[in-house]
């Protein structure tokens, strides 16, 4: 029998726990010319803020071991554009959208909130609170009382499910993550990525105009897991892992540490139909365990006593 | 049918043409016949300590074999390891991305503009150019480079019975000088209406831009840059619009008009 790949967060049913990362699947378009983007569990849109953002001036990114830097500066068409154009184009396909909402302040992530309370298709919304990239974003990622307050007014005028994304940047994620809890969050995502520099020693310049930037990809992978086990000890709701996760065993150590679901990012860069082999890899996975469903895996890693 | 496919392909042929310059056809591709001059192809090598794919304009393709071609110069760590790859060696191809260039009209002149490894995608134009039925006597063909050691391959261009103009900034071979200063010398016998296309290093693009603004040239330029996703999801391989904001280079480039971008 073919193994249960569904999972419910917060009502919302997925009909598998691979999602992609904000940031690293743009809209949508672009992804649909390599693979059908219904196979997806969902898709978590790049950020949105109120005003366009034509972003940071190259170079942006930087290979690095093992992983990628990028500074970025959430270049994205704004509110406007992205309620009449993607969001339209994603609503012909049958997977869940979940709009990544970034602000400089408390007041700009409830206005877009607000607006995107009467889009339906906007399944649910991740809040970035975490952009190493922007100054402001961090504000709110690193006081639990100001995530606390901002969620709590989001919860007010968005109608579904909200999800707070947690910076690793932070000195205990927990107090973050309970103060997301309290405010009403439906669900935590974790982490964004963590803030590094790389320098060419020619130019004695650093790789990235911003100076630092986000590092991501399976050198992170490690901070993820052992962030995602604290916080799925800390708190009720359900979370989402992100970390370097590039095919289905790093998908599985993700559940096993206590995600429901994972969101796939820099690994999209390298094989953009790596959602297709994760998700095939899972069920393999699952059938040769004979294990009958994916929940049976959330949070069973054996920790040592 | 998915526009761009990920396949796993292996090295058919290697040739070292010296100076850290490669050839390899590759294959099985099986988007060969939807390949478009000026488009590229990111390519993956497997089991080694590069993080992401390195991209690659397309050089040669042979539809019937289902193979493609590509020139490479050793460089940095990707390079590196692939000039270590043998006939047999695995590696993964995805493809065709970019905008391909835009043909002519069959009535203009064409001056194509080669510098260095920014050969390839220029040669595979004027093959589809000959193999369109352009009139060989309408296309002037220069490619220039540092020194001779650098100007490779220069017998497959040959073949394709274009006039061809060699240029090298130290003159060990061809005319003495930058590969802009090699067209303007020629300009006078090259008549008609006029249409350039480049690809090759930063300072002789800009200079072919703005030689194309004096002579208001129409034309196409295929810019390079260091492409981590090669699709349009990472945002990292932009570049500035003289219209303002920026670009994607593996998206909604590598060609682009004359003057539409910051150089």
């Amino acid at each position: 029998m073919k193994p249960d790949l569904t999972i419910d967060i917060a009502g919302v049913r997925f009909k598998n726990p691979i999602l992609t990362a904000s940031g690293t699947c743009g809209y949508g378009e672009e992804l649909a010319d390599v693979f059908t983007l219904n196979i997806l569990g969902g898709i978590v849109t790049k950020s949105i803020t109120i005003h366009p953002r034509e972003g940071h001036p190259p170079p942006r990114t930087a290979e690095t071991d093992s992983g990628m830097l990028n500074a970025i500066g959430l270049a994205n068409v704004g509110v406007d554009r992205f309620i009449e154009e993607k969001l339209k184009y994603l609503e012909k396909f049958n997977i869940i959208v979940v709009v990544n909402v970034a602000g400089a302040k408390k007041q700009e992530y409830i206005e877009i909130c607000g607006r995107l309370a009467d889009c339906p298709r906007a399944d649910m919304v991740e809040l970035n609170f975490s952009c190493p990239n922007v100054e402001s974003g961090m504000e709110i990622a690193r006081s639990a009382s100001l995530a606390e307050e901002t969620v709590r007014e989001i919860k007010k005028v968005f109608p579904r499910p909200v999800i707070a994304k947690l910076s690793p940047n932070v000195s205990d994620i927990s107090e973050i993550a309970r103060g997301c809890e309290s405010g009403g969050a439906d669900c935590l995502s974790l982490i964004n990525t963590l803030v590094g520099m790389a320098v060419d020693i020619e130019t004695r310049r650093p790789r990235l105009s911003n100076n630092t930037g986000g590092l991501s990809g399976p050198a992170i992978k490690p901070v993820a897991l052992a962030l995602v086990h604290e916080v799925y000890n800390s708190v009720k709701i359900p979370i989402i892992g992100i970390g370097g996760i590039m095919n289905h065993r790093d998908a599985v150590e993700f559940f096993l540490c206590g995600a429901s679901a994972v969101q796939v990012g820099t690994a999209l860069f390298i094989e953009p139909d790596a959602p297709v082999k994760i998700i095939k890899g899972l069920e393999n996975y699952l059938l040769k365990s004979k294990i009958g469903s994916i929940k049976e895996l959330i949070g069973k890693v054996r920790i040592y006593s | 049918m998915n526009k761009i496919v990920v396949e796993n392909s292996s090295i058919i042929k290697s040739v070292n043409l010296g100076n850290g310059i490669f050839f390899f056809e590759m294959g099985p591709f099986s988007r060969v016949r939807f390949i478009k001059p000026g488009q590229f192809v990111h390519i993956l090598i497997p089991g080694c300590n590069v993080f992401f794919r390195r991209a690659f304009s397309v050089y040669e393709t042979d539809i019937k074999a289902g193979t493609l071609g590509i020139l490479f110069k050793t460089f940095g760590r990707g390079t590196a390891a692939m000039a270590d790859m043998k006939k047999g060696d695995q590696l993964n191809i995805m493809g065709p991305l970019g905008t391909g260039f835009k043909l002519p009209s069959k009535h203009e002149t064409l001056i194509l503009a080669a510098g260095g490894l920014g050969m390839p995608p220029i040669y595979a134009l004027a093959k589809e150019l000959m193999q369109n039925g352009y009139r060989k006597e309408k296309i002037f063909f220069f490619y220039g480079a540092t020194s001779r050691s650098d100007l490779a391959d220069t017998k497959r261009i040959k073949r394709l019975g274009v006039r061809l103009y060699l240029s090298t900034d130290d003159g060990s071979a061809g005319f003495k000088g930058l590969i802009s200063e090699a067209i303007k010398s020629k300009l006078p016998n090259i008549d008609g209406h006029r249409r350039v296309y480049a690809c090759g290093p930063e300072g002789m693009l800009k200079a072919i831009d703005k030689l194309a603004g004096e002579l208001q040239m129409p034309g196409q330029l295929s810019l390079e840059a260091p492409m981590p996703c090669g699709i349009g999801v990472c945002l990292g391989c932009i570049r500035p619009l003289t219209r303002g904001g920026y670009t994607r280079v593996c998206r909604e480039g590598p060609v682009y008009n004359i003057g539409e971008v910051i150089l």
